[in-house]
């Protein structure tokens, strides 16, 4: 297949690095504004950019609404992980969480509200902070990364109420059980532990790797992506893509999906899930391959359902990945277009 | 009968006043002494009124008897011819009277003739006199207008005015008492002093002739005596040419160069002009000569007629030796492209020594009808260069000057006008000729001071000296940084070819001593194959894959793993870095779009050069980046977990110091090199 070559532009040092950058890039986190209209982005360069949906999904749309409104540098590492809340984005990366009102956000020179440092045991390297998540009954953050440990901080008073160690290696992921409340926690030891908050235990462990059904050596035992439905759960990494159902700790249902997958979420009666590869696979409960729509990053890393009730009409779908482009799928049947850095 | 003859007089017409009446009178005389019948003394006699009666009464008279004779003739009879007779005699008679009143009427004719016309020459004459003095009174009445309005010369002279007069002329002149009352005496006086003013200015004038003369001799004098100082200072400049090369101050050389850089067109002067004074000003190592034919120079100035005297001459050479055969079409469409890409005769060369003692030599030469300038260069070092195999391009004429400055690639004639000069004789483009021109580069043409403006081409584009110097000093640093970047590579890739990558030692710090992987081959790759290997797709979309880049091939190896890596090396190394794309074979094919890792390497050579550029000028980034590479390819290798399902142990144990093997969610392994701890750490 012949493809169109583009004609090599005549570049200076200066867009000869901004290009190189660009082809690098790693988008690791996605968040979604509380208004429902804008969505951030983290990469690995410790940028975040912010993107207006509603003005990318408008009738109007141009080219410069798939550029973010505004973009900055919000931490010295990778920003691996972003959550919203009703008024603030909190970011983590390099062992710090920060802190951006979203009000302020898109005013250029924006500065953090606040960061914070967990109470890390080593000191020779920084641990870096993969997961971050809102309890909101606690009005507390949970924050597990490079030092194997849950760190509980309370949002009100920034202090860190609890630490919940347990995995032997770094944490990759976590969930929220709604109703107990319960922490989910995936690691690169291979193993999900469930967490009681109130009690700061660990309640149950799942060692995947150990089921031969799911277990795949060859790719590793790590726990890359993790979704809880209360009573079932949802893993992958490594091991294959396998439903669990939790009381039991039993696998159910393994979907048939070679490629490591690095996000995997519950959407109405779907699985979607992505990871290497191109495509977000859209699974039925039963285990069949609903669909698999191309996005344009060779790898994902997250995906992002924008359900604010506020922006209706900002209802899409983002992944995001092992590029500096932000797929944007308004029916989860095809890719309408990319946002990009 | 006859003396009805006799007394027949024939008047005779009058011509004149005078003497033919006195002749008639004479006759009349004669005539009255012989007592001859005079019918024109019986004319005043008789009475005009009776005599027109008697005709009545004769005409009368023989109409009568004219009757009887025809009543008599008719009747007939023997009376008849006695009264027919009678009658006739009485006819007769009365026909004689008519004959005599016809006479009479005739000779008072004549008399009344003659009369007037005395009369009317009496007349006549005096209406000659009258005309005569009218004529005369007119003659006069002009003569004297005339003289009243005769201007004498005198008026015309300006005259000093009379003030002035009275003040400066000499009381013998002026006479003022004589004058002031009498005009006339007063003009005269005047007269008399412009007069003598004139002749005073005309000696004045001779004075001052003569005086100019004395001055232009004395003028020759001077000159000749300064053209023989010519010849003789000229010999005081030769004997002193080896006392200037003694004291390394040729000036005798710069004036033979100024000299002959009056012949340059315009934009080879700019040059020449700004490179001499940067070079005098700023930068000892460069050098400015001019080269080529002055007398071709000069005969492209030559006047129209000896030209087309010329012209004549060869067509009339041209016509004799090829009458046989016609140039073709295509014989006169190439002479027509040689002759738009006509170079001048003189062109200005530049020799930039570097530190390292080699010398980049540039010839810059001027296309006359397309207006535009080119340059051909070569590098020549102190030491032989032996060129490794891979280095062929790396300072070829052809391209080591490609893309100086972004974008300029040299292929296309910078000058818009030139297109539809092309279009006449069928040039496609200059890329075909620039082998033999010269290349036409933006930088060229900017020293040149030639500014083309993309938004409107100009007619007629004249060189500029501020754009020039502008861009001077910019372009030599540029040239010598290109230059010595090319030797190093050269050197480096000379040793690449042998599979060692030279690392001088003072980017040792950025490597930690011992490096397992190993440089096994370094090819240079044409453009098209590096546009077709798999694991390059994106560097192509992203245009940075033009065809003024040069492209290499480097395979690292360590036991069974082989690492490809592709390169484009820009010619704006080394402060634009090379770009490399990996492709891993160990246990499968990786590459940057199913393995991070990999991708996590290409970043670590390609966006992170900063590090490894080395000291300034940063010649060391190509084998810096190669031999972060190796270091890369053993950490990678090292740090692959280990398969719990294949037996056997790792083909390769981890010697390499890391504090973590994962970390973050793509699992990235540490390639981070921390210097002088000597681990490895994650970015």
């Amino acid at each position: 297949m012949e493809r169109a070559v583009p004609h090599a532009v005549p570049l200076g040092q200066m867009e000869v690095f901004q290009t190189l950058q660009r082809l690098h890039m790693t988008i690791f986190s996605q968040s979604v504004s509380p208004c429902g209209k804008f969505l951030a982005a983290g990469n690995n360069y410790g940028q975040i950019a912010v993107f207006s949906l509603s003005a990318a999904l408008s009738s109007e749309a141009k080219e410069e609404s798939k550029k973010p409104v505004v973009t900055f540098q919000a931490h010295d590492g990778p920003v691996y992980s972003m959550v919203s809340t009703d008024r603030h984005l909190l970011s983590a990366g390099d062992g710090e969480v920060k802190a951006w009102l979203w009000a302020e956000i898109l005013k250029k020179g924006c500065k953090e509200l606040w960061r914070r440092q967990p109470p890390y045991r080593t000191s020779l390297e920084v641990p870096e902070i993969n997961a971050l998540l809102l309890v909101p009954k606690e009005n507390s953050l949970i924050l597990a990364g490079g030092d194997c440990q849950l760190h509980a901080m309370d949002l009100e008073t920034g202090a860190f109420t609890r630490a919940l160690r347990g995995h032997t290696d770094y944490i990759h992921c976590l969930a929220l059980r709604e109703r107990s409340p319960e922490v989910l926690s995936g690691g690169e030891d291979g193993a999900v532990r469930l967490w009681d908050l109130r009690t700061a235990k660990e309640v149950q462990t799942i060692e995947v790797y150990k089921h031969e059904e799911c277990s795949r050596p060859h790719n590793g035992r790590w726990i890359g992506c993790l979704a809880t439905d209360s009573d079932w759960m949802v893993c992958g990494g490594g091991p294959a893509l396998t439903l669990w159902h939790l009381r039991s700790s039993t696998p159910t249902t393994i979907f048939p999906m070679r490629a490591p997958q690095k996000h995997v979420t519950f959407y109405q009666d779907l699985i979607l899930s992505a990871g290497q590869g191109r495509c977000v696979n859209q699974w039925q409960l039963s285990g069949e391959l609903k669909a698999q729509v191309p996005g344009s990053s060779p790898g994902l890393l997250s995906l992002s359902l924008n359900q604010q009730p506020a922006a209706p009409e900002c209802k899409v779908l983002t992944a995001a990945g092992n590029s500096c482009r932000v797929d944007v799928f308004t029916n989860l049947g095809y890719r309408a277009f990319s946002l990009s850095f | 009968m006859s003396s009805e003859s006799s007394k027949k007089r024939k008047p005779k017409v009058i011509r004149s006043d005078g003497a033919p009446a006195e002749g008639k009178r004479n006759r009349s005389d004669t005539e009255q002494e012989g007592k001859y019948y005079s019918e024109e003394a019986e004319v005043d006699l008789r009475d005009p009124g009776r005599d027109y009666e008697l005709y009545k009464y004769t005409c009368q008279e023989l109409q009568r008897l004219m009757a009887e004779i025809q009543d008599l003739k008719s009747r007939g009879g023997k009376d008849v011819a006695v009264e027919i007779e009678d009658r006739r005699i009485q006819s007769c008679v009365h026909f004689m009277t008519l004959k005599k009143l016809n006479r009479l009427a005739h000779i008072r004719l004549k008399k009344g003739r003659d009369q007037t016309h005395e009369a009317k020459q009496k007349v006549d004459a005096y209406h000659l006199q009258l005309q005569n003095l009218l004529y005369e009174v007119m003659h006069l009445q002009k003569e004297i207008t005339k003289c009243l309005e005769f201007k004498s010369k005198h008026e015309e002279i300006d005259l000093v005015s009379l003030e002035e007069f009275y003040k400066e002329a000499p009381p013998d002149i002026s006479k003022a008492e004589v004058t002031m009352g009498d005009p006339h005496q007063q003009t005269l006086a005047r007269l008399d002093w412009e007069l003598e003013q004139r002749k005073r200015l005309a000696e004045k004038y001779r004075e001052c002739l003569s005086n100019k003369e004395k001055i232009l001799k004395e003028i020759e004098v001077k000159k000749e005596y300064l053209s023989s100082l010519q010849p003789r200072l000229n010999s005081i400049m030769q004997a002193s040419l080896p006392v200037q090369e003694y004291l390394f101050m040729p000036f005798d050389q710069a004036h033979k160069q100024y000299e002959t850089a009056r012949h340059l067109p315009p934009p080879l002067y700019v040059l020449f002009v700004q490179a001499t004074a940067y070079g005098q000003a700023c930068d000892k190592t460069l050098s400015v000569a001019i080269e080529g034919s002055v007398d071709e120079a000069k005969a492209l100035f030559k006047p129209p007629e000896d030209s087309q005297d010329d012209e004549s001459d060869s067509d009339a050479e041209e016509e004799q030796t090829t009458k046989r055969r016609r140039p073709t079409l295509g014989v006169q469409l190439d002479d027509k492209r040689k002759e738009m890409l006509k170079r001048h005769p003189l062109s200005v060369m530049l020799d930039l020594k570097c530190k390292d003692d080699s010398v980049l030599h540039l010839t810059f030469y001027y296309l006359m009808n397309l207006n535009i300038m080119t340059v051909k260069a070569k590098v020549t070092t102190a030491t032989e260069l032996i060129t490794p195999i891979s280095a062929g391009d790396l300072l070829s004429p052809d391209s080591v000057l490609s893309c100086l400055y972004p974008g300029d690639h040299g292929k296309k004639t910078p000058n818009p006008a030139n297109q539809y000069q092309f279009d006449k004789v069928g040039i496609l483009t200059l890329r075909d000729y620039v082998l033999d021109l010269g290349h036409p580069y933006l930088w060229v043409q900017k020293l040149g001071g030639l500014h083309f403006p993309k938004e409107q081409p100009q007619h007629t584009v004249i060189a500029d000296h501020s754009l020039s110097a502008s861009h001077m000093e910019t372009t030599m640093k540029l040239l010598k940084t290109r230059v010595q970047s090319r030797l190093a590579l050269h050197k480096q890739f000379a040793s690449l070819e042998h599979g060692i990558v030279p690392v001088t030692s003072d980017c040792q710090y950025l490597f930690p001593a011992k490096v397992v992987s190993r440089l096994v081959k370094w090819v240079t790759i044409a453009h098209e194959d590096y546009m077709e290997l798999h694991f390059t797709k994106d560097i192509v979309e992203a245009g940075l894959a033009g065809d003024t880049n040069l492209y290499y091939m480097a395979l690292v190896e360590r036991g069974t793993a082989k690492l490809q890596a592709a390169v484009v090396l820009n010619p704006g190394y080394s402060s634009i870095p090379p770009i490399f794309q990996l492709c891993l074979n160990w246990k499968g094919e990786k590459t940057n779009s199913n393995d991070d890792n990999i991708r996590a390497m290409e970043s670590e050579v390609n966006v992170c050069y900063k590090e490894l550029c080395g000291p300034r000028p940063s010649h060391q980034l190509l084998t810096n980046q190669l031999q972060r590479l190796c270091v890369l390819l053993d950490v990678y290798l090292e740090t692959e977990s280990h398969d719990d399902s294949v037996e056997g142990p790792k083909e390769f144990p981890q010697e390499k110091m890391c504090l973590r093997l994962f970390r973050g969610p793509s699992r990235m392994k540490p390639f981070k090199y921390n210097h002088p701890q000597g681990f490895f750490s994650h970015r």
